[in-house]
């Protein structure tokens, strides 16, 4: 399940994608924008993304993801303007057991932060908008 | 260019503010490859492409020696800030 697109994340809908009485351990990844950037105050965050690839790109991830750890992903992405606090990007991954759904969980979202192509621009308080720095810890 | 080539160009995040367009259409001798669209569009072509630079044909992965043919889509990748 990959979900790219405007607004708010449903949660629940990818937990319930990856949940299933085989696989008692699910690890969810929430990353939510921050409301400081190097001493600034950040309003937001505006993700454009290059959709067709952005969605053959993360079911690639998504599939090595299954392949490596057996287990079931489920992403979620948002474009547009997302306020500070809230979530931009969810990975859910569940397995048979509990280590392997947080590897596999790490793994997608480590994956999905360097090849997904979505890019952010950060919307400061004091008016200036720049492009995030790639390889930042954001 | 008689026998030019249209190839419709993507831009994204930096690259669409700097060329002030999502998309641009240039023409270019046939079998051009990917990697030397980027001299043929308009602003772009002051400067050499960024070496982190990534291509995409029509929605998927390129190497920048893949030949464009007419009505080919390419997609300058800048290096990604997502998540």
């Amino acid at each position: 399940m990959i979900v790219i697109q405007e607004g708010p994340i449903d949660v629940a809908a990818l937990i319930a994608h990856v949940q299933g009485p085989d696989h008692g351990g699910l690890t969810l990844f929430l990353g939510s924008t921050r409301d400081t950037e190097a001493g600034a105050e950040v309003l937001g965050l505006e993700y454009e993304g290059y959709l067709e690839l952005a969605v053959s790109e993360t079911a690639r991830i998504c599939a090595e993801t299954v392949s490596r750890f057996g287990a079931r992903v489920a992403v979620g992405h948002r474009l547009g303007y997302v306020p500070a606090g809230e979530p931009s990007v969810a990975v859910a991954a569940s397995t048979a057991h509990r280590s392997e759904s947080f590897a596999a969980c790490r793994y997608a979202i480590d994956e999905i932060k360097v090849r997904v192509p979505i890019w952010k621009r950060v919307i400061r308080a004091d008016g200036q908008q720049v492009w995030g720095i790639p390889g930042s810890r954001a | 260019m008689a026998d030019a080539i249209k190839v419709t160009v993507l831009l994204f995040a930096a690259l669409k503010d700097l060329v002030g367009a999502e998309r641009v259409t240039v023409d270019v001798p046939p079998q051009t490859p990917v990697g030397a669209i980027w001299s043929y569009v308009p602003t772009l072509s002051d400067t050499p492409p960024p070496n982190a630079l990534r291509y995409a044909v029509n929605h998927e992965w390129a190497d920048p020696e893949l030949p464009t043919r007419n009505g080919d889509e390419v997609a300058f990748v800048l290096p990604v800030s997502g998540g």
